[in-house]
């Protein structure tokens, strides 16, 4: 039964040349879009699908859901598609395929073009608390070699911090890796949120970089055993 | 230039005005107040009619008049924040080089100002939270917060940590209530070292990792408070710092838990609990000051060259408690207090309460020793005279609290975070979404394991006996979490439910372990199509 699956590796032993940490991130929501190349009469849509909202004064797009993948697209009148909320890359796609489908049972001429995944979110635990303190006190340094981008709002030239840990603001620590370019959020409780990733691999190798970083600032060996 | 009307030379302009009028006739000149300006990119372009006072020949115009608003709203905001002098001139040198002299005069325009007032409180190293500034600005923590990390990363700067010790004293420095701003210096000044202390503990004890540092440090001045006989109430500081009450409570919750654990090390450290632990305090901080005082690994040694006379610790924590008891309000089992004073010294080794005692730490064998040995009934009573005992929400004689406080303990300063984690307080505890999460992850393992019986049972029901084995194992680990929780049901519930179908799916169990149910759901059971 489960050897269907897109996310097969969970049955498997980890691979530990490709996760030396033994800790393999799980995909919680992949974000795709997809050109349904064909320009669409939202209302129309809103009318005719059960399964779709449409509140022109709110979103100008169609939301609409199915059960299986569970996914939420955006459907756009210029015939542009969002797809999220599946757990794996085929699945989001497989349901990208069906949303196209309804649109062309509709009685548009959709065609399926330009897929892309355009994020790929993970979370993962670590199993030991971290000081967020420590690990933003020793990387603060970091933010001298951060890198250059370019911004709307103040014309010129921007310098992004590598890592932010405001507890007045958000309680985990902010950590913008550079290679892979990946955002990670890190809690004290061990838990990890790996986003901004375009393919698998990258979530992969942003956590197997973070970890070795990690276990200097860890309170104590693995699990702690609660009384 | 004559006039229209008489073709008198004679016309003067109106100072408010700025119009010309004919001074023989009186007669009021064609409008001629026109005043070329270009704005373009690099200026004024086109033609720009003033209006009213600001006439040509008046010095006012609207960059002006913009920057001249904004520098008063500037002040105006630097003077509510408390920030004149050097640091308001230093947020208007910050906005003048973000906007490139332009200032502003929108809506975002305050909150620009209380972002760089921010950011050269926080580089001099004298933080202000940020609720306090978004209350004064009237606008949201995370608008302000948002605008701070634009100056930030606009200016290339690199903010010093928040430092939760000077968040504290400065609150009980500058605080407004009249408990605190009444307070006698050396009362204050002792309170202070104490809640130093105290922080400096919570940052090891990972109360305030990743938590916004204001409601810890009221948390800890209610409790030194207290412990001072100051009577403040919570909602009053909470609404002081700008803090929810409700995190307050918490934090203040999770400040005694983690104490009550400390006092574990006390020989009557079982009786302590969350309620009582105010009258235990000053004993539980003598204890962790004089663990902080030592090295680690160096218990022994650290004992014999301590500062404290640890007999004098003990004998008045006896003194105490036994006052508690006759003040009729002490724990259940305090006979055994008694005994030790009616028999001074030999009355330790009472059989049967001796093997009671149970001693967690090296050191406090040591304390007993020293007790035993150095004690005198007399000596007791004489020099601990004056100790009060008193009900419930004690108010603590400041002589008593000076005689157990000497805040010579580095850890009544600031400290790095590396020194406070190097110290030794008697207790290294987890932090609280940690002990959660492991808890939860138990919780689910026990269910997994039931359900794997369950599902054995069905499957093979010939193999019963070797199910029931794991039945009982698993029952039992029910039992003690019901009669941890008291309320637990022994009906299936969804979440069984799913794990058996998870595991049905043949589902690692670490997997389902993590708890991501709707995750596996999706992978693993509803996966039809996905090829």
């Amino acid at each position: 039964m489960a050897e269907q699956g897109g996310g097969l590796e969970g049955s498997q032993p980890v691979d530990l040349s490709k996760h030396p940490s033994g800790i393999v991130p799980t995909l919680q929501n992949i974000v795709s879009t997809v050109n349904l190349d064909c320009k669409l009469d939202l209302k129309q849509i809103a009318l005719q699908a059960r399964n779709a909202e449409y509140n022109p004064k709110r979103f100008a797009a169609v939301i609409m859901r199915i059960r299986e993948p569970k996914t939420t697209a955006l459907i756009f009148a210029s015939g542009k598609m969002v797809c999220t909320g599946a757990k794996s890359e085929q699945q989001s796609k497989l349901a990208a395929r069906k949303y196209a489908r309804i649109i062309q049972k509709l009685g548009f001429p959709a065609k399926f073009k330009d897929f892309k995944i355009q994020n790929i979110v993970g979370s993962c635990d670590v199993k030991f608390p971290i000081r967020l303190e420590g690990l933003a006190y020793s990387h603060g340094a970091f933010s001298s070699v951060s890198y250059f981008s370019f911004s709307t709002q103040f014309c010129g030239l921007i310098l992004s911090l590598l890592v932010q840990y405001e507890p007045e603001l958000f309680p985990g620590l902010i950590y913008r890796m550079k290679q892979p370019k990946i955002v990670l959020l890190i809690f004290v409780s061990g838990k990890i949120v790996i986003t901004g990733a375009k393919v698998r691999d990258e979530t992969y190798t942003a956590f197997e970089n973070i970890y070795p970083v990690l276990t200097e600032f860890r309170k104590v060996q693995q699990w702690y055993v609660i009384s | 230039m004559s006039c229209t009307s008489c073709g008198s030379n004679s016309l003067t302009r109106e100072d408010t005005t700025g119009e010309l009028v004919c001074t023989s006739c009186g007669v009021l000149q064609k409008f001629d107040n026109y005043d070329a300006q270009v704005f373009g990119r690099d200026g004024p372009t086109g033609t720009y009619i003033h209006v009213g006072s600001s006439g040509r020949g008046s010095v006012l115009n609207y960059q002006d008049k913009k920057i001249y608003e904004s520098h008063k709203l500037i002040d105006d905001v630097a003077s509510k924040l408390d920030l004149t002098g050097q640091p308001s001139v230093e947020i208007r040198n910050m906005i003048d080089r973000i906007t490139n002299g332009e200032f502003g005069l929108g809506d975002w325009f305050p909150i620009l100002i209380g972002a760089c007032g921010y950011v050269v409180m926080r580089n001099a190293n004298r933080p202000l939270p940020l609720a306090e500034i978004a209350s004064v600005l009237n606008c949201d923590v995370f608008e302000l917060g948002r605008m701070i990390s634009r100056v930030v990363r606009f200016l290339n700067l690199k903010l010093p940590e928040v430092d939760i010790v000077i968040m504290f004293e400065r609150v009980i420095r500058s605080s407004n209530m009249p408990q605190l701003s009444e307070l006698e210096n050396e009362k204050l000044g002792r309170m202070r070292e104490q809640g130093v202390f105290l922080l400096n503990c919570a940052v090891k004890w990972f109360l305030s990792t990743g938590r916004r540092p204001m409601p810890v440090v009221v948390a800890v001045l209610l409790f030194v408070a207290e412990l001072n006989g100051v009577g403040l109430r919570i909602e009053d500081v909470a609404t002081e710092t700008h803090c929810v009450v409700s995190t307050c409570r918490k934090r203040y919750s999770e400040l005694l838990e983690a104490l009550v654990k400390v006092a574990q090390a006390l020989p009557w450290g079982k009786d302590v609990n969350v309620k009582n632990i105010l009258k235990n305090a000053i004993y539980v901080m003598s204890y962790m000051e004089m663990k902080s005082k030592e090295k680690r690994r160096e218990v022994r040694e650290g004992l014999s060259c301590g500062g404290v006379d640890l007999g004098d610790v003990v004998s008045e924590c006896l003194k105490k408690d036994i006052e508690h008891e006759i003040s009729g309000d002490g724990v259940e089992s305090d006979t055994r207090y008694f005994e030790v004073e009616d028999g001074s010294g030999s009355a330790m080794r009472v059989p049967g309460e001796g093997d009671k005692i149970q001693l967690s730490h090296d050191c406090l064998n040591m304390i007993y020793t020293n007790f035993s040995n150095e004690i005198d009934g007399e000596r007791l009573s004489g020099e601990h005279g004056e100790v009060l005992g008193r009900k419930r929400s004690a108010v603590y004689d400041l002589q008593t609290c000076s005689e157990w406080w000497n805040g010579k303990s580095e850890f009544s300063k600031k400290l790095l975070l590396k020194k406070i984690l190097e110290k030794d307080v008697g207790l290294d505890i987890m932090p609280p979404s940690f002990v959660k999460g492991c808890m939860e992850n138990q919780r689910r393992r026990a269910k997994i394991n039931s359900a794997k019986v369950r599902i054995g049972k069905i499957m093979h029901p010939s193999r019963a006996d070797a199910g029931d084995n794991h039945i009982a194992g698993v029952s039992e680990c029910e039992r003690s979490r019901k009669s941890r929780k008291k309320k637990r049901v022994d009906e299936i519930d969804w979440e069984d439910l799913i794990i058996e179908t998870l595991l049905l799916h043949q589902v690692k169990e670490e997997e389902i372990e993590k708890g991501h149910y709707n995750t596996l759901l999706d992978l693993y059971v509803y996966n039809s199509g996905v090829m």
